[in-house]
């Protein structure tokens, strides 16, 4: 677990960025019990970061804590040098979009967009070219007079980030900023997001459950899980490199097998387990040792399918096609092992039809290739 | 003929439970008012009942005479000007008062835990089930000059002598306020607990603070609930009758006590009627504001 955290705060690899948001050890308790624990993160200047986790991970919490809606009950939070802990909501230099948007209902998108920069007396002129530059960068101008409910969910998203940005804040925090949106305009406000916050440059943290948003949107993401930090990297590092089975498990779907380390050399290690007859063949060095119990990860797409058997000695396992899911793309067999475990292998669509006919209850043979796995030590 | 056309002629029971209520206004309601009305055009005289028929058939003449005396009389006779003010007045104070105290106590009980909230609500109402007339009564006990309250600060040494209050217009305000408070605690409750707390949260992000947010967002959002309160103790405060007469003094004029006056005291019926239906034609100008009101927030909705 330390050698995990460790890179999951990313202090040492890190060190030459700016650290611009430094959460340092934050804890927040409520009547005892621990919603978010001993939390440290770096955040970099202009990054959009997500925190991604399920329900009741604490990633909520985490981000009321940034707004200062609550207030840690230890650690500190420092935004681009000042310390934020004993700032008020409405003193912090971080503006909030909120889930299902809190849009002022009594309110055009005018004056929601504007309020704001009222409560920061600003001169009306002043207020009406900004608001003015904020409803072309979400491209509403022509909705200005309209009152939130007139608006379709999109238009509400946009209004609620036009008004979250029109303050120009060092940080904006985005709360689950698809949940209240039907999946076919997810994806596409997705993208839209994404390019307003970095048109705009403003550094930026998420919160989501969903893992393809987070893997769309942000630059980084810290999977996180019962208020602990699992993981911190790039969307593909966490996919790829799952730090350990919680990661794995997480982000997509993944074959897991218990194994054992049987030899671990510097450039090689391999694996028994009883779930195939074969070994399992690493082709790089891992920090283990011989005899270690390890999960071994391996994503259904990495896994080759066919009728004859491979030529490799390891890295392959013989069963029964048990089921086959159709996903439109793609098809997930799943294939029974002599030894009970049941493995998932995605195939395309296009080769699945140009395959041998590959059907319910045929005898099949499945492999992968040296670096497709990832051993798991915790 | 058809099971369809036999629905026509002998309507369902939709009409069934429309046209009960609607009789029973039409008996109670209307056809009361149609006679007031009539009543208010005709001359006092000394026959039973005490007024002249309007409408006489005499001759081969069928004639309708309207008197218009009674309403010239209202509008002439200071009396009357100075009842009908001095009425939308306290009922005006009241219901502002009322608004003061009850928007609190309505706020505070939104923001309670359910389990609380109900017993507060619960004590909101609880008086309620008390006859009014008892509880008016019981404010007599209360400011007597040997009353409770005059015989507790004399006792704390705070007066030495007996403080006047009871037939004085403090009294009636004093009633008025306790007896329609949940009137208006009511409704602002109902419209408080709906509000979103998170538009508050949003308003604190955006750097109102707690009392800016309170003006610019709490505020405006139970505008709706404020006017359906200040109704509700507006209208029935101004034609009250019961509290100016029990507690307050012969100096506290409402037109409620007019009204009783020329009815039962000079047993001038016309005249009444007169007073009441000019009494009614005021408290139509706040509810037509009222509905004006309530239909443009529907359009604005719809649109």
């Amino acid at each position: 677990m330390a050698a995990i955290n460790e890179r999951a705060n990313g202090f040492p690899a890190e060190a030459g960025s700016e650290r611009y948001l430094r959460i340092e050890g934050v804890r927040k308790e409520f009547d005892g019990f621990v919603a978010v624990d001993d939390v440290s993160l770096d955040i970099r200047k202009g990054e959009i970061f997500a925190l991604l986790g399920g329900s009741g991970s604490g990633k909520s919490t985490l981000l009321r804590c940034l707004a200062g809606f609550e207030r840690p009950t230890k650690g500190k939070i420092v935004l681009d040098g000042e310390v934020m802990n004993d700032l008020p909501p409405y003193e912090r230099p971080i503006n909030m979009m909120f889930q299902s948007y809190a849009l002022f209902p009594h309110m055009t998108v005018e004056q929601n967009i504007a309020f704001g920069l009222k409560q920061d007396g600003l001169a009306k002129d002043a207020i009406r070219r900004r608001v003015g530059e904020m409803l072309e960068m979400v491209q509403l101008e022509k909705l200005a007079k309209r009152k939130p409910h007139q608006l379709s969910g999109g238009q509400q998203q946009r209004v609620a980030l036009a008004r979250s940005l029109a303050k120009g804040p060092k940080l904006l925090l985005l709360d689950e900023p698809m949940g209240a949106l039907d999946k076919k305009l997810r994806s596409r406000m997705q993208l839209e997001l994404v390019n307003i916050i970095e048109t705009s440059g403003v550094t930026c943290v998420m919160v989501t459950h969903d893992q393809e948003e987070a893997m769309t949107m942000a630059t980084r993401i810290a999977l996180i899980d019962q208020g602990w930090i699992q993981q911190v990297g790039t969307p593909d590092e966490i996919y790829e490199q799952p730090g350990n089975r919680f990661a794995a498990g997480f982000i997509g779907s993944v074959n897991l097998v218990e194994a054992t380390i049987d030899e671990d050399e510097p450039d090689y290690v391999t694996l028994r387990t009883p779930a195939f007859d074969a070994p399992i063949h690493i082709g790089h060095g891992i920090t283990g040792f011989e005899g270690q119990q390890v999960s071994f990860a391996l994503r259904p797409e990495k896994l080759g399918i066919g009728k004859a058997e491979p030529e490799q000695p390891h890295n392959k396992a013989h069963g029964t096609i048990e089921d086959i899911a159709y996903f439109g793309s793609h098809s997930v067999y799943h294939v029974r092992l002599p030894s009970g475990i049941k493995l998932m292998a995605n195939f395309t669509n296009q080769q699945r039809w140009a395959s041998e006919g590959m059907t319910w209850g045929d005898q099949v043979w499945l492999w992968w290739g040296d670096n497709d796995g990832v051993v798991l030590t915790s | 003929m058809n099971a369809r056309a036999l629905k026509r002629f002998f309507p369902g029971g939709r009409w069934a439970v429309i046209a009960v209520p609607f009789l029973w206004l039409l008996l109670f309601f209307a056809i009361p008012f149609l006679i007031v009305l009539k009543i208010s055009f005709s001359r006092l005289a000394i026959a039973m009942p005490p007024y002249t028929p309007i409408v006489e058939y005499v001759d081969k003449a069928l004639t309708l005479r309207l008197n218009l005396g009674n309403y010239v009389a209202l509008f002439t006779d200071s009396q009357y000007v100075v009842a009908y003010l001095s009425s939308i007045r306290i009922a005006a104070v009241s219901t502002l008062l009322c608004l003061l105290i009850g928007y609190p106590m309505a706020y505070f009980i939104a923001r309670m835990k359910p389990s609380t909230r109900n017993i507060a609500l619960m004590a909101v109402v609880l008086p309620s089930w008390i006859s009014f007339l008892l509880r008016v009564y019981a404010w007599v006990g209360i400011l007597d000059a040997n009353g409770i309250l005059n015989r507790a600060l004399m006792g704390l040494g705070v007066i030495d002598a007996p403080l006047r209050i009871l037939y004085t217009p403090l009294a009636a305000y004093i009633g008025i306020v306790y007896c329609y408070l949940p009137f208006m605690v009511l409704p602002l409750y109902a419209n408080l607990v709906k509000l979103d707390l998170r538009l508050l949260e949003a308003a604190y992000d955006l750097g109102a603070k707690p009392w800016q947010a309170f003006l610019r967002i709490t505020l405006p959002l139970s505008r709706a609930g404020i006017v359906a309160g200040c109704m509700l103790v507006m209208i029935p405060a101004v034609g009250e009758f019961v509290i100016p007469e029990m507690l307050g003094g012969p100096d506290t004029l409402m037109i409620g006590r007019v009204l009783w006056g020329e009815f039962f005291n000079n047993r001038d019926w016309p005249a009444a009627s007169a007073v009441a239906i000019v009494m009614l034609l005021l408290l139509m100008v706040p509810i037509l504001v009222f509905n004006r009101y309530q239909q443009k927030e529907m359009e604005g909705r719809l649109t």
